[in-house]
């Protein structure tokens, strides 16, 4: 070549064939090999700002990361001491030779592969970055470096591994569940600043929340659970029996002014209070299956007997067996649905028997139309009354209605089930208020039960007695239903059903037991009839 | 540079960057392969090519790159690759865009002392910062016959199958029949070299073992016997003595010096 002489002086030159127009200059290339640096590339990711140029009074610290301990632990390789007490003699050639019986290739650890750490600054204002290795990129083609050295002749350096540089995050953030979940109240979340903090609280006292929600948990669970377990074994525990033990409650607990808060009080209302029940009661476990909200659809018909349950504890499963069979049977045929109803206002009607003595079904029958028709009405304000009556029940739920706010989807869920879901609850309000009061409590009532009674009504607007009563067989009290679904069957004598009752399991002594059937008998006026001397009670199936 | 490096988990040196580079300016460039090859084969110091910067005068355009490799390099053979390549290459050169880039480099320490313990102490000594990318390039070639003939061939090369079948008559006999192996030779003959193992004093015997024991804990019969080059029954009633044997897991039949005899500093 002609240009070795100039290659030789190593040094650039002005072109001298320079057009006029352009200027040339040449310059020698030279790549040192052996000069033992390894050359790699560091690649910011974009936003980073790293300039290293403003950086050099601060220190800059690049190290490897040490992955040693999690290669260990990945390839379960012993941490044996090497020698000294412990070790053994040829252990671990021992161990590879193994290894390599067994075909197991442990691809040796290589801290030149790891990435890279860096940290600049010093202290806890030092940022820190961890560069990965990228691959690939240098698989069909290779990369120099062009510097120019102080004789102006070029140097080149093979670029050998590109790292990736990213910024380590040393904040807390939300994992991505967490973000789901604020994502989701995003139109309900005004200060998106709270968030983290409250992420902090909520790790700080962890134990604590996780109690609290735990706690509501079990409640909810529990108050499924017990709207939904069926124990069929149990069926025939009469209804009465429940409204004695309500009404005595009553007595003890609650007095005629928290009635009245009951009858503007909405749905909301009859839920807490179900949930304060829940909590006197022995706090129960109990796997959930997930459809809590049809669960309790289901219930909601019967609802008013459940909740009445769950005040004892004993009976608690035989209710909740019969608010099951209520359920089904709707489900299985439509007739069974007036039942239902019927049930209802039996219960009512028992109630004013219990107190008023007064017989007749069709009277309490007539009533319960007139109640209905009260109870529409108090429905459509039910809405109104909601509102209000959240806010003015701050006293029995201020802790409930925040964990609400805050917790667990699944109870927000339960939530938005909506009026159905809830109206067991009222019902039971309104049942242990009726109890107390008879005057006041019939308005009230109506206006409670609304919901659910119309509803019956809407599905069943024929009212048969008889089917009634097959449905009542389920229960586990002593109701007229009950009763007169023994007589209809056959003839008994009282004596008879006396025993029938008893085998339920009902906490009743027995003279309470035959006082509650006498007062029923009253009511259901059965047939008289002596066989063999021995007066046998029955019913006709045509009632 | 501290010797103790066997023991990567725990010692650990943080390595200050040198930072004195850091303001220059570097080219990046993307070589093809069969260029970078002959490069890497390049010695020492040499010269590999001259690099001609046309700038125009006028403004606005960019100056235009040129790479003529030498002659030497184009010479240069690299094995399994075609020796042809083009002589011209011009460079494309782009911006660096909003990425930011930096050269760092390591100096590697000599390879004597790294071969031991491989650890990244001894492998990075010095990290220094090299520049930073103010432009991006691609060496292109520029095309003409070599360069197409280049790309001819490596198609063909591409195009052969890795793995070819070949029609053979007979069988192809692996291995010849040996009436005796190179293994049992040796062994034979190390047998023969050593002699019979011959008992020794009973006091040396111990001293040596305790010597051994010394190192390691526990210890294979068959272990001991190498290196105490005793007679292994022997050997066993000296062991019994001093030592105990461990017939469960954790340190199956292997032998443990008994606890009067120890001084350990009890690492367990």
């Amino acid at each position: 070549m002609t240009s070795k002489p100039q290659a030789a002086t190593g040094g650039a030159k002005p072109g001298t064939s320079a057009p006029s127009q352009t200027s040339t200059q040449e310059y020698v290339v030279r790549v040192p090999n052996g000069s033992g640096k390894k050359h790699s590339m560091i690649k910011f990711s974009t936003g980073t700002e790293v300039d290293f140029l403003k950086l050099t009074n601060t220190t800059v610290r690049l190290e490897r990361e040490n992955n040693f301990k999690e290669y260990k632990t990945a390839h379960n390789l012993e941490t044996m001491p090497k020698f000294g007490a412990g070790s053994e003699y040829g252990r671990e050639q021992k161990e590879e030779a193994r290894r390599k019986k067994f075909g197991i290739n442990i691809k040796k650890y290589n801290p030149d592969d790891q990435p890279w750490l860096m940290k600049v600054g010093k202290g806890k204002d030092a940022k820190r970055y961890k560069g990965v290795r990228e691959g690939t990129i240098t698989e069909n083609a290779s990369y120099y470096i062009f510097t120019q050295c102080a004789d102006g002749a070029f140097e080149a350096f093979p670029i050998e591994e590109w790292y990736n540089f990213q910024p380590i995050i040393q904040y807390k953030y939300l994992n991505s569940d967490e973000a789901e979940e604020e994502f989701l109240k995003r139109d309900k979340t005004m200060n998106m600043f709270s968030i983290m903090l409250r992420k902090r609280i909520k790790n700080e006292d962890g134990s604590q929340d996780t109690e609290a929600e735990e706690k509501e948990m079990k409640k909810t669970k529990k108050r499924d659970k017990s709207l939904i377990l069926t124990d069929m074994d149990d069926w025939g525990l009469s209804d009465d029996d429940d409204d004695e033990d309500d009404d005595d409650e009553g007595e003890d607990g609650e007095k005629k002014p928290k009635k009245e808060k009951k009858k503007n009080k909405g749905k909301k209302k009859g839920k807490k209070n179900a949930k304060m029940n829940d909590n006197d009661e022995a706090v129960e476990e109990s796997d959930e299956g997930d459809f809590d909200d049809r669960e309790l659809d289901y219930i909601s018909d019967s609802g008013s007997e459940s909740e009445l349950d769950e005040k004892e504890k004993n009976d608690k499963y035989d209710d909740k067996g019969v608010d099951q069979e209520h359920g089904l049977k709707r489900l299985i045929d439509s007739d069974e649905e007036s039942s239902e109803e019927d049930e209802n206002k039996d219960e009512e009607d028992n109630d004013e028997a219990d107190i008023e003595n007064e017989g007749g079904d069709d009277d309490g029958e007539k009533k319960d139309k007139k109640k209905k028709k009260e109870k529409k009405e108090g429905n459509k304000d039910g809405a109104e009354s909601d509102s209000s009556s959240s806010s003015s029940d701050s006293d029995d739920s201020d802790i409930d209605k925040n964990e609400e706010n805050f917790s667990s989807v699944l109870f927000m869920q339960k939530k938005k089930g909506g009026s159905r879901s809830n109206s067991p609850f009222e019902k039971l309000e309104t049942t242990k208020s009726e109890s107390k009061s008879e005057g006041v409590k019939r308005k009230m009532e109506s206006e409670d039960t609304n919901d659910t009674s119309k509803k019956l009504r809407t599905e069943s607007p024929v009212i048969t007695p008889s089917s009634s009563s097959s449905s009542l067989a389920s229960s586990g009290e002593i109701t007229e239903e009950a009763i007169r679904r023994y007589l209809t069957r056959k003839p008994m004598t009282a004596k008879e059903l006396v025993q029938k009752f008893k085998t339920k399991k009902l906490e009743l002594t027995k003279e309470q037991l035959t006082q509650r059937i006498g007062q029923l008998f009253k009511k259901i006026n059965p047939e008289k009839k002596y066989v063999n001397g021995v007066l046998y009670l029955s019913v006709k199936k045509a009632d | 540079m501290s010797s103790n490096q066997e023991d990567s988990s725990t010692s650990r040196q943080v390595r200050e960057v040198d930072l004195t580079a850091a303001g220059r300016g570097v080219w990046l460039v993307k070589v093809p392969k069969y260029l970078s090859e002959k490069w890497k084969k390049a010695s020492g110091k040499c010269e590999v090519g001259r690099l001609k910067i046309t700038r125009s005068k006028l403004p606005g355009t960019k100056p235009e790159v040129t790479f003529s490799m030498n002659d030497v390099q184009m010479k240069q053979e690299v094995p399994g690759k075609p020796t042809i390549t083009p002589k011209e290459h011009k460079f494309l050169l782009t911006g660096v865009g909003n990425q930011n880039l930096v050269v760092f480099s390591e100096q590697k320490k000599d390879a004597a002392n790294s071969s031991s313990s491989s650890t990244a102490e001894d492998i990075s000594e010095k990290i220094a910062i090299e520049g930073k990318v103010i432009q991006r390039a691609e060496c292109r070639p520029v095309v003409d016959s070599s360069y197409v003939n280049l790309k001819k061939e490596q198609r063909v090369v591409m195009n052969k199958p890795r793995r070819e079948i070949k029609q053979i008559a007979l069988p192809v006999n692996v291995y010849k029949p040996k009436s005796d192996h190179k293994a049992n030779i040796e062994y034979q003959k190390k047998m023969k070299e050593e002699g019979k193992r011959i008992r020794m004093d009973k006091d040396e015997v111990q001293n040596k073992l305790f010597s051994i024991f010394e190192k390691h804990q526990y210890y294979n019969i068959v272990d001991l016997v190498r290196l105490t080059n005793q007679p292994i029954t022997y050997l066993k009633e000296i062991l019994k003595e001093i030592c105990i044997y461990n017939v469960k897991a954790p340190h199956k039949n292997m032998w443990e010096l008994r606890p009067e005899y120890r001084h350990y500093k009890e690492a367990k």
